[in-house]
């Protein structure tokens, strides 16, 4: 399954869709967001946001990539959009296999290719502003793009 | 006409998500942001970070333009 969805992530359903009489194992990578302070400022929340149907068709891309470099029973990768509070799963990973090795690089191989090719973004809102990651835009002090 | 989505910081620097704008069929990309950055001057710090897509896939400056299709500005993405 590769899917963007607004709600929370349901992880323990995400194996139980990948247990299969003839892999021996899973390998689940979860990213959660995280807080961060400086100068007296805290991150609140993060907010994503995902170009469709593009996003969609490039987690697709690389659940094809996987299966024709590994050699894989199953593939799952669902990314969260809107808003996810600290410490809640924003991306779920889940891949399974015969063999554990390639269990565990396919889903690393998920995650980076995520970060170099899926039209997401995300922006960390901070309780004196906020900032685009990867761009520096935002509002808050010493940010450019500044209002 | 041409229809230009933005994302992220380059729809934050924009002051909107969408635009539509008046490019000859056979316009190169790289034309389509000209007219863009004389529209929204905020966005020209950005250039070099940015990324476009045609119709859901990237593509070069250079490539080329029609009437219907679905242009993306897609800055630095930052999924995960």
């Amino acid at each position: 399954m590769f899917a963007i969805v607004e709600e929370p992530l349901d992880v323990g359903a995400l194996i139980r869709d990948a247990q299969m009489p003839d892999c021996g194992a899973i390998a689940m990578f979860v990213g959660t967001t995280r807080t961060d302070e400086s100068e007296g400022a805290a991150v609140e929340y993060l907010e994503y946001e995902a170009y469709r149907p593009m996003a969609d068709s490039k987690l697709e891309e690389i659940g094809a990539e996987i299966q024709g470099r590994w050699d894989v029973g199953h593939v799952s990768i669902v990314h969260r959009v809107g808003r996810v509070d600290p410490g809640e799963a924003s991306v779920a990973i889940v891949v399974a296999a015969p063999r554990r090795g390639p269990a565990f690089e396919a889903s690393r191989y998920a995650i980076e290719r995520i970060k170099e090719v899926v039209p997401i973004w995300k922006r960390e809102v901070w309780s004196d502003g906020y900032v685009w990651v990867g761009s520096q835009v935002g509002s808050r002090e010493g940010v450019s793009g500044k209002p | 006409m041409i229809r230009v989505l933005l994302f992220g910081a380059a729809a934050d620097r924009a002051g909107t998500r969408e635009t539509v704008l008046p490019v000859e069929d056979g316009a190169t990309l790289a034309e389509v942001w000209s007219l863009l950055a004389e529209r929204h001057p905020d966005l020209t710090p950005m250039r070099d970070t940015l990324a476009f897509a045609v119709n859901g896939e990237y593509a070069r400056a250079d490539t080329g333009v029609s009437t219907g299709d679905e242009i993306a500005v897609l800055p630095p993405v930052s999924g995960g």
